[in-house]
């Protein structure tokens, strides 16, 4: 009998599913709404339709990120930090360092064999956060998901002096209204952000390899600034945002795992997939 | 999660009594002016404590006075009094909600400021700084205090100690810095006498300094029972139980008060009675003065299983005979020595393991003695003097002693919008998972 597993990541800005057995069986990414239980039932249900899958199928289920304590139907809450090492451990096996930027906040993380020995996260400030980016994106009128591209095209990083988002913000518009390019600005702000992770990533001796994850990984232009940073290249996993959803779904087998060698059978926290819908 | 949730329990029971100690340091200020005796505004940790108990000055404690607005969520208030005077957030917030209450109480002509949390403080005959170094507000806020009240005299004296060097041994240069306590602690107490009229009782200057001498011994015997497995306390009631040792010594209340916490926790040992049921992850707290406002954080530690055996904040003392006291016939001298070796203690150790810092041999000397597998710092922003080197100490922690997990925690003492709960407990889960790898990985 094949035994399935999700791993849950909600997040500030995205909520991610990911099933495996032996194997990667689906995995997919929706917007958090303000009501992540209510999300979770339907990120998961669309993400079991993909595998073929019904919620009886699965065998143990993880939720983590800042919602995962919202997740009624999971068995298991672990903290994102764990979950991001575990599952950037099975994919790319030598970084000893994760840095992750995400919509709200972004993280440094040291790993050894797959198990954090430290780690820092800045979650007090949009500065250093895809947040940053958003606000600044919005303000140029740029689309978020073509900054990296713009980036690249500039031909010379505008210097952003103000690392609160708001005064950045303001520094922007008027770069913009002396006649600075558009492409100069975006590289600038990408420096901006850059220099802000490394500078709370450094509190962490930084040791290659390095791997980006989060929504700030899949923004070319913020990577190359990291790896200028860095002074090195950087790994960027083929999709950095399910990383914490896959680690999940592989710390949920490897206690089922643990369990069933032991002849024991993990304790479940007995609700439906349905029943999400209590809560609403 | 509803455990989560819980109002902060404590362990002990002397822990309880100490709401009555803070609110009687805070009235018997009030109460001064009837009984005839002067007020000082004082400060903590600064070898002053038997002058004023000797002379009958009746201490007020700005950094108590500040953690108990901060501890009943009402700071704001005088945070913002100060502002509104241009004092920035990122000053010392002890001091700047401190001085936010000493300018309404002024705006008032000296009578109690209404709503000020337990009665607040009386307005004083003078003020007792102690510049060291410790932190920069020692010399500064003293200062920016007597802008609000010109008319109440200042005093501010040095007590300084070696500072360290691997390359120099300290006790060649000790003597000096003795002798310089020793004069600045004279000063102090001719200052006192020209405020107060009275004269210096020596003898008893003498008594409450030995009593003081019987209160760190006491303080440290009682606490070292928390090396027990499992421990009978916690740092979030060390916390509270800082209190008699911080604010009080040099009084028979004091000592007490330890007698009866030794005695309890001496019962729970042999009891087996933990903090938790089951203990799983020992913790130092490193450094750092904690969120008055946010001490259900360490319920939330306790809920998994993690307990803080030891701490080295406000265990401002060690056992008389390790500082191996030279014998003197001057109390002052006396608490002089007292100071120099008690902040050198750990200098000797330090010198001995290349790289090290005395901060941090304290820490590996704690991590043994009480059997932690971990460390969280607290770094509260407002409060420089410990803000600033917590990462150097965390970084010389991992480079000379190894690999053990640490969290540094990022808050403030008194200002509750540097705090986010969700946040602090997300990061806290995080240390617990960091902490069980490196149980399962040493096995
Ligand atoms: S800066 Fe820190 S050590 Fe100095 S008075 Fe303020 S809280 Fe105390």
């Amino acid at each position: 009998m094949t035994h399935y597993f999700a791993g849950l990541d909600i997040g500030s800005t995205m909520t991610k599913v990911v099933i495996i057995s032996d194997k990667l069986e689906a995995s997919l990414i929706g917007p958090t709404g303000p009501e992540h239980r209510k999300l979770a039932n339907k990120v998961m249900e669309e993400a079991l339709d993909l595998a073929g899958l019904r919620f009886i199928d699965l065998t143990y289920i993880v939720a983590t990120g800042y919602g995962r304590i919202n997740v009624p139907f999971a068995d298991r809450q672990i903290t994102e930090i764990t979950c991001h090492a575990r599952g950037i451990h099975s994919l790319l096996p030598t970084v000893k360092t994760i840095v992750d930027i995400g919509g709200q906040d972004s993280k440094g993380i040291k790993i050894k064999d797959g198990k954090v020995t430290n780690f820092v996260m800045n979650d007090k400030c949009a500065a250093g956060t895809g947040r940053f980016l958003e606000v600044i994106a919005d303000s140029l009128g740029v689309p978020l998901e073509r900054l990296g591209e713009l980036s690249l095209t500039a031909r010379k990083a505008a210097e952003i002096s103000s690392t609160c988002t708001v005064f950045a913000e303001h520094e922007v518009n008027n770069q913009l209204a002396n006649g600075e390019s558009v492409a100069n600005l975006i590289a600038g702000i990408h420096q901006s952000v850059a220099t802000r992770v490394y500078s709370l990533v450094r509190k962490l001796k930084i040791e290659p390899d390095v791997a980006i994850t989060g929504g700030g990984a899949k923004n070319i232009g913020l990577v190359k600034a990291l790896e200028t940073r860095f002074g090195y290249p950087v790994l960027v996993p083929p999709e950095p945002l399910i990383t914490g959803a896959l680690g999940a779904a592989l710390i949920g087998k490897e206690v089922y795992e643990k369990y069933t060698t032991e002849g024991q059978t993990p304790i479940r926290c007995g609700r439906g997939l349905e029943e999400a819908t209590f809560f609403s | 999660m509803a455990e989560d949730k819980k109002p902060r329990a404590l362990a002990t029971q002397a822990a309880g009594k100490i709401p009555k100690f803070v609110r009687g340091s805070l009235s018997a200020t009030l109460k001064a002016k009837e009984e005839g005796k002067k007020v000082a505004y004082a400060y903590i940790a600064d070898g002053q404590d038997e002058i004023m108990r000797a002379m009958d000055i009746v201490p007020a404690w700005g950094e108590s006075f500040a953690g108990v607005c901060a501890a009943k969520r009402d700071a704001e208030k005088f945070l913002q009094k100060a502002e509104a005077d241009n004092f920035s957030r990122s000053l010392c917030t002890y001091a700047t909600c401190t001085i936010g209450f000493d300018m309404m109480r002024e705006e008032l002509n000296g009578e109690p400021v209404p709503g000020a949390p337990w009665g607040g403080m009386a307005r004083p005959d003078m003020i007792l700084g102690s510049g060291q170094l410790l932190c920069d507000p020692r010399f500064k806020w003293p200062q920016a205090t007597q802008h609000y009240i010109p008319d109440v005299p200042v005093f501010v004296g040095n007590m300084y100690y070696p500072p360290f060097d691997p390359k120099l041994d300290h006790k060649d240069q000790e003597k000096f810095y003795v002798k310089y306590a020793a004069d600045e602690l004279r000063e102090l107490v001719k200052f006192c006498e020209k405020v107060t009229g009275k004269k210096m009782d020596w003898d008893r200057l003498a008594a409450l300094t030995e009593l003081s001498d019987k209160t760190w011994d006491l303080f440290i015997d009682t606490y070292e029972l928390r090396k027990a497995i499992p421990t009978p306390m916690d740092t979030g009631d060390a916390m509270n139980t800082m209190v008699p040792f911080t604010f009080n010594l040099a009084t028979q209340e004091a000592y007490d008060f330890y007698k009866d916490l030794y005695d309890e926790l001496q019962q729970k040992i042999a009891d087996k009675k933990g903090v938790v049921e089951d203990e799983k992850y020992r913790i130092l707290w490193g450094a750092g003065l904690p969120s008055w406002f946010a001490l259900g954080d360490f319920q939330y530690f306790n809920n998994k299983g993690a307990v803080f055996p030891v701490e080295v904040t406000y265990r401002g003392g060690e056992k008389i005979e390790r500082l191996d006291l030279p014998k003197t016939n001057d109390p002052l001298e006396h608490i002089a020595w007292r100071w120099v070796r008690y902040w050198t203690h750990w200098y000797d150790k330090a010198r001995k393991r290349p790289g090290s810092i005395p901060k941090v041999e304290r820490i590996i000397e704690y991590i043994e003695d009480y059997k932690c597998d971990g460390v969280v710092f607290h770094s509260a922003f407002s409060c420089r003097s410990w803000h600033a080197g917590i990462i150097h100490q965390a970084n010389t922690l991992k480079k000379v002693y190894g690999d053990i997990p640490v969290l540094i925690m990022e808050g403030d003492i008194v200002d509750i919008s540097s705090y986010n709960e969700a946040d602090t407990h997300n990061r806290i889960d995080a240390f617990i998972e960091t902490l069980d790898a490196a149980k399962k990985r040493k096995g």
